[in-house]
């Protein structure tokens, strides 16, 4: 049941289990430590390097190893990049890719949070339903997105849907597997002082599925951009993957280096997006490197 | 006049009492009996210790009085009340701190305030006292990850008496700490416990600090659990911990209780 996660799992107990630290830290010093060091600006030197590298590469290669025609060259990408933004066009795309990735990643920790919450509640439920679940998600859903077009058409639904159905599981299993490891004695504790029900939720499990939310969102990003581009390569006029599959079917080489780049950008500050909230949602975590 | 048999009863009844309780869980093989048909009583402002060989039972004994397990058979009663969800005015204590990690300091204890129905308004002064009491004051806005395992103790200890509990059950509560840690959290539970005393029912396998804590001890069998030896120490109060250990009266309550757990005995 867990293979798929358990990389996040491990991540997550390293950040839920702090190890007990035998001399005292400060308050708010081992936080500030991490965001004030030069290992921070180092590390980015080196990813500027590399890539800055990479594309010189790239640039100097092509045309000369083998024919650019394959290739396409980082100038001719920023050169259409501009283009693209300049006319306007790039929006029309981005817009209908980042919607639909968007609604289905909303959607699908809307839905999957509370099924997730009722699997973990109902033990025997959940062990009935349990090969089912497991059954759709072993799917391959690239392999629905014929049903998905007859069903809903070319519209923004068909492609909110399959992004929707790449993510929910992702919901549904963190959420079930995180609720499971919210520690017992933590609620025994607040059960022997009495503690209604609701303050139990409020107080302990909600705050312990939090870092399972927020891996989940960070999983789910790539996946509801991959539900999104499927659904556009199966029937759109327009996003980034449709921009790439006609790119590539006029074999315009630089236009499908274009769009992935751009998908490449839209999943980067996306998760970006969800650090800076994990940074804010989870400050009472140990600072770790 | 059932409730007037109540009072009454309540009014000379000790805080705890356990009459003939037996306690098994059910297992895959079967039902495994944990305790057996132990009978104990609690005073109020007394400081009972349970001691015994680790797994025996002496943590099932303390979640049946804190209502988190149901005993088999026999009665246990807190106030004169009888036990069946958790009773009123209990506080306990693991031997892991299960302080909420995502609250401050003063969020942890501030639970211990709130279940116990304290208003808003009094809280921000309630808090400052018990850190005080605790030496906490400059970290009330530290996480618990930011703290030492001595120090996420005493909050826990504070969240504990922030709920003003009656009746204190501390299930080895110092007994993930290292020995200097652990001597310290021992001086500081007495200090405020012999400034404010209530009824405390204390689970160690430690012998020394059941000693030095302890107005009674109880000694428990291994699994299932049966009372074979209480004694009683009468060493004078308030006790300085670090003369107290070197005193022979103490080496002879220590020895005394090993001899009751079968000292030395290979099974």
């Amino acid at each position: 049941m867990s293979s798929p996660f358990a990389i996040c799992r491990d991540q997550i107990k390293e950040m839920t289990e702090p190890v007990t630290p035998d001399e005292m830290i400060p308050p708010g010093l081992g936080r500030e430590q991490e965001t004030a060091s030069g290992s921070g600006i180092s590390i980015w030197l080196w990813r500027l390097g590399l890539i800055v590298g990479l594309l010189l590469v790239w640039e100097f290669s092509a045309g000369h190893l083998f024919n650019e025609f394959w290739s396409s060259r980082p100038s001719l990408i920023g050169e259409r990049l501009l283009a693209l933004f300049a006319s306007g066009e790039i929006w029309r795309h981005l817009d209908a890719t980042v919607s639909e990735a968007l609604l289905g990643l909303l959607l699908g920790a809307l839905v999957g949070t509370p099924i997730g919450i009722t699997l973990a509640k109902y033990r025997r439920t959940a062990e009935i339903v349990d090969p089912f679940v497991m059954g759709l998600y072993g799917l391959p859903r690239v392999a629905l997105a014929p049903m998905f077009i007859l069903w809903f058409g070319i519209s923004l639904l068909a492609k909110v849907m399959m992004s929707f159905s790449m993510v929910v599981f992702v919901f549904i299993l963190n959420v079930t597997e995180g609720i499971r490891t919210v520690d017992p004695d933590m609620v025994d504790l607040m059960r022997t002082m009495r503690a209604p029900k609701s303050y139990i939720l409020r107080k302990v499990t909600i705050p312990s599925i939090i870092p399972w939310l927020i891996a989940s969102f960070r999983i789910g990003i790539g996946l509801s951009l991959v539900g999104a581009v499927v659904g556009e390569l199966i029937g759109a006029n327009r996003g980034l993957g449709w921009y790439v599959l006609r790119a590539g079917g006029q074999l315009d080489t630089t236009g499908v280096f274009t769009g992935l780049l751009v998908l490449m950008l839209v999943a980067m500050i996306a998760n970006q997006i969800v650090f800076l909230i994990e940074r804010k949602v989870l400050h009472w975590r140990p600072a770790t490197k | 006049m059932a409730a007037r048999d109540e009072m009454t009863v309540a009014a000379t009844a000790p805080r705890i009492l356990l009459d003939n309780v037996s306690i098994s869980y059910a297992t895959p093989r079967g039902r495994l009996p944990v305790v057996d048909r132990v009978s104990l009583a609690v005073d109020r402002a007394e400081f009972v210790v349970l001691v015994g060989p680790s797994g025996c039972g002496k943590s099932t004994v303390l979640r049946a009085i804190a209502g988190l397990n149901a005993a088999e058979s026999g009665i246990i009663s807190v106030d004169g009340k009888t036990v069946i969800g958790p009773p009123e005015h209990i506080g306990f204590m693991f031997q892991r701190d299960t302080l909420l990690p995502w609250l401050t300091v003063r969020g942890n204890i501030e639970v211990g305030l709130e279940l116990a129905g304290v208003t808003s308004t009094e809280r921000a002064a309630r808090v400052a006292d018990l850190l005080a009491l605790l030496r906490l004051s400059e970290f009330h806005d530290a996480y618990p990850a930011q703290l030492s395992g001595g120090m996420r103790h005493r909050v826990s200890l504070g969240r504990m008496l922030a709920y003003q509990p009656a009746v204190m059950l501390m299930d080895e509560p110092f007994g993930a700490l290292d020995f200097q840690t652990k001597a310290t959290m021992g001086r500081e539970l007495l200090r405020i416990w012999e400034t404010e005393r209530r009824s405390i029912l204390f689970v160690t396998h430690d012998i020394e600090e059941a000693v030095a804590l302890a107005d009674r001890v109880l000694v428990f069998s291994p699994r299932p659990a049966r009372i074979i030896a209480e004694h009683r120490i009468d060493l004078p109060r308030p006790r300085n911990l670090r003369t107290l250990r070197a005193s022979p009266e103490f080496a002879a309550y220590t020895s005394a209780i090993w001899q009751a757990l079968g000292d030395g005995d290979p099974s």
